[in-house]
């Protein structure tokens, strides 16, 4: 049990967003978050990785919660947001240092990745370059090198598709299988559902700030038999019932 | 974590002393000293003429002092992208906030011991107070002091008892409590109480060092707080990092609404809504407003007040003439089916009614108070009105076309 997200209830003010919020993301699993905008994707990403502390409820990333140990916590995590946030005055090159230096990676070892990483992305002749400088999807490859980068157990990507290119979609999918086959956890907000539920191996379906269903694409059909056969079909059938109901 | 603070800390203090060359150019410091000694004179003479027993000199030493404690931030250094590159470092990062602490109050103390030294003969003189009682004053502020940057420093943290970083209680509440006792009773109970204070919140530490951190929070207070220092510096030059924070002021709707919402007033409608809602322009505007009715209230002379508002609309004039070109970079306004024909007219129009409000209100001034000399306020009415008028249509158009074939 890697993520074990229980009974949160938490956002930004005084004014709870998520209501009662309980999943999990077992070891090796995939999990897409599902919502429409204003669902409380972000507000429970935000709670994970520390931004916000929980009203109520708990967090717990292979047992350990935030204020048990925060050091422990942390280092579990790599994040990836869905703007892409970089240093004004810092390098690429910098950047990849500031990570490695952040998270205590052995230097030779992670510059080899590094390098792969980079040349991947077609960003391995842009080392001395400023990001700041970047185009959004470049500055999102940044991000995710930078992610990639570590031995993280738990991955939150928030969004990832969004001006990347084709390629780099198909790349940064096989590098989150190749996580995935190494034990790391990933947790994705996305709105690309198509995408989703070709590779995710669960989905959470938020509405509201309330977890309306989860299950693997064929629990959630047997669930919606009317929908529709596409989680696209299914999701669209709930958000439309969330909203008459 | 100690080496990237340090790090940090010499790229901040480069570009700090980038700016202060800027701003303290020969002419500055020339200015500065005429200014200084002219200030000086006139505090020993104020002094000469005080005594003790005034009823308002301990209001204005608790006055001094409370601003003076509040003076110095936690300068954290902290960036935006932090939480996410140094996520996995946040438990060391108690080693790095703790280096900006110790940077953050060497500098405080310095503030503090300057407003002591600049306070202290004011009050030797009204309240004769002992050697011994003014280095307790010292000892009090900067006892507060310390107190008060460790609030802001607890601020950072996820506390569990939120009082401990109450910006009310530290920095307000306390001082007062502590100041005023100092000088009206006894300076041994303002230390105490002060010293009470710091131990209270120091002692705590251990509670909230190891919790985790309010990045939000954190990376807010340093924004705001590297906001302040690039505002001032942006007084005397330009910064380019300084990204225009923008306010609602929903209480100028009523005349933001009168522009009509035709084709023709589209430049009319972005200039208006971005001067009244761009802090840096409308502050700017404000700001020199204010400080010229005070100049022209309290100075006397028959000309003096005409220079002075001429003066003062043409420091404001000039301050917006950049705004002009705000929006060029923003692709709408290239895309959106308008010539720039209309950009010049309804630019004059904004600065028009800029100016002319800030000639009316200086002209009010000038009237109530120098009513006897009609020469004055007759001047100033009519300078004005000439001054304005050459202003935005003659030097304004010209001055446009110089800066948009240098763009």
């Amino acid at each position: 049990m890697t993520l074990q997200v229980s009974n949160l209830v938490g956002g930004y003010s005084q004014v709870p967003v998520l209501k009662d919020v309980n999943f999990d993301v077992k070891d090796g699993e995939l999990v897409g978050l599902i919502g429409l905008n204003g669902a409380g994707k972000s507000t429970t990403i935000n709670h994970i990785i520390g931004l916000l502390t929980p009203f109520r409820g708990s967090i717990k990333i292979n047992g350990i919660g935030l204020n048990d140990d925060v050091k422990q916590y942390k280092a579990q995590i790599a994040y990836i947001p869905e703007q892409p946030i970089v240093y004004k005055e810092l390098t690429l090159k910098e950047h990849l240092e500031m990570t490695m230096l952040a998270y205590g990676l052995d230097q030779d070892a992670a510059w080899k990745r590094a390098h792969d990483l980079l040349k991947l992305f077609r960003l391995d002749n842009k080392l001395d370059w400023f990001p700041d400088n970047f185009s959004k999807g470049m500055r999102q490859k940044v991000m995710i090198v930078c992610a990639f980068l570590t031995n993280a157990k738990l991955f939150i990507i928030d969004e990832p598709f969004l001006g990347l290119d084709p390629l780099a979609v198909n790349d940064l999918l096989n590098l989150i299988s190749e996580r995935k086959r190494q034990g790391a956890s990933i947790l994705m907000s996305t709105h690309v559902l198509d995408t989703a539920q070709r590779y995710c191996d669960r989905f959470v379906l938020l509405h509201d700030g309330q977890v309306r269903t989860e299950g693997t694409i064929e629990e959630l059909r047997k669930l919606f038999p009317d929908a529709g056969d596409s989680l696209n079909d299914i999701y669209l059938t709930l958000a439309r019932e969330g909203d008459a109901s | 974590m100690k080496q990237l603070f340090r790090q940090r800390l010499s790229t901040h203090l480069k570009e700090m002393m980038r700016y202060l060359r800027l701003v303290f150019n020969d002419y500055f410091v020339l200015a500065l000293l005429f200014v200084i000694g002219g200030l000086g004179y006139y505090y020993s003479n104020a002094l000469k003429q005080l005594h003790t027993g005034l009823w308002w000199a301990p209001l204005v030493i608790v006055g001094i002092l409370l601003v003076s404690v509040q003076l110095g931030r936690f300068a954290t250094l902290i960036e935006g992208p932090d939480y996410v590159f140094l996520l996995p470092k946040e438990a060391e990062l108690y080693h790095y906030l703790r280096s900006g602490f110790r940077y953050s109050v060497s500098i405080a103390i310095a503030i503090q011991v300057l407003f002591w030294i600049l306070l202290m003969p004011f009050v030797q003189v009204t309240m004769h107070a002992t050697t011994t009682e003014l280095y307790l004053l010292l000892a009090s502020i900067l006892i507060l002091k310390l107190t008060w940057l460790n609030t802001d420093f607890a601020r950072k943290y996820h506390l569990r008892q939120s009082w401990l970083a109450s910006r009310f209680i530290f920095r307000l509440l306390v001082p007062v409590i502590a100041l005023g006792l100092s000088v009206y009773i006894n300076y041994w109970i303002g230390l105490i109480i002060s010293l009470a204070a710091l131990l209270a919140s120091y002692f705590t530490r251990q509670n909230w060092a190891n919790r985790s951190l309010d990045w939000t929070t954190m990376i807010d207070d340093e924004n705001s707080r590297m906001h302040t220092v690039y505002q001032f510096f942006n007084l005397f030059t330009d910064v380019p990092t300084l990204q225009g924070s923008v306010k609602r002021r929903r209480y100028v709707d009523g005349i933001l609404n009168r522009i009509k919402l035709i084709p023709r007033n589209t430049y009319l409608y972005l200039y208006a809504h971005g001067i009244v809602r761009d802090n840096e322009m409308s502050g700017l505007y404000v700001r020199l407003l204010v400080i010229g009715t005070l100049f022209l209230v309290f100075v006397k002379g028959a000309l003096l007040p005409i220079f002075l508002s001429l003066l003062f609309v043409y420091l404001i004039g000039f301050q917006m003439i950049p705004f002009y070109f705000h929006f060029s970079d923003n692709a709408f306004v290239h895309v959106y089916p308008i010539t720039n024909r209309y950009q010049l007219k309804s630019f004059q129009r904004v600065l028009l009614y800029l100016l002319n409000t800030v000639g009316v209100v200086f002209a009010v001034a000038v009237l109530a108070v120098n009513l006897a000399t009609p020469v004055t306020f007759i001047g100033v009415i009519v300078g004005e009105v000439l001054e304005i008028w050459l202003f935005v249509y003659l030097y304004l158009p010209k001055r446009l076309a110089r800066s948009e074939r240098t763009r």
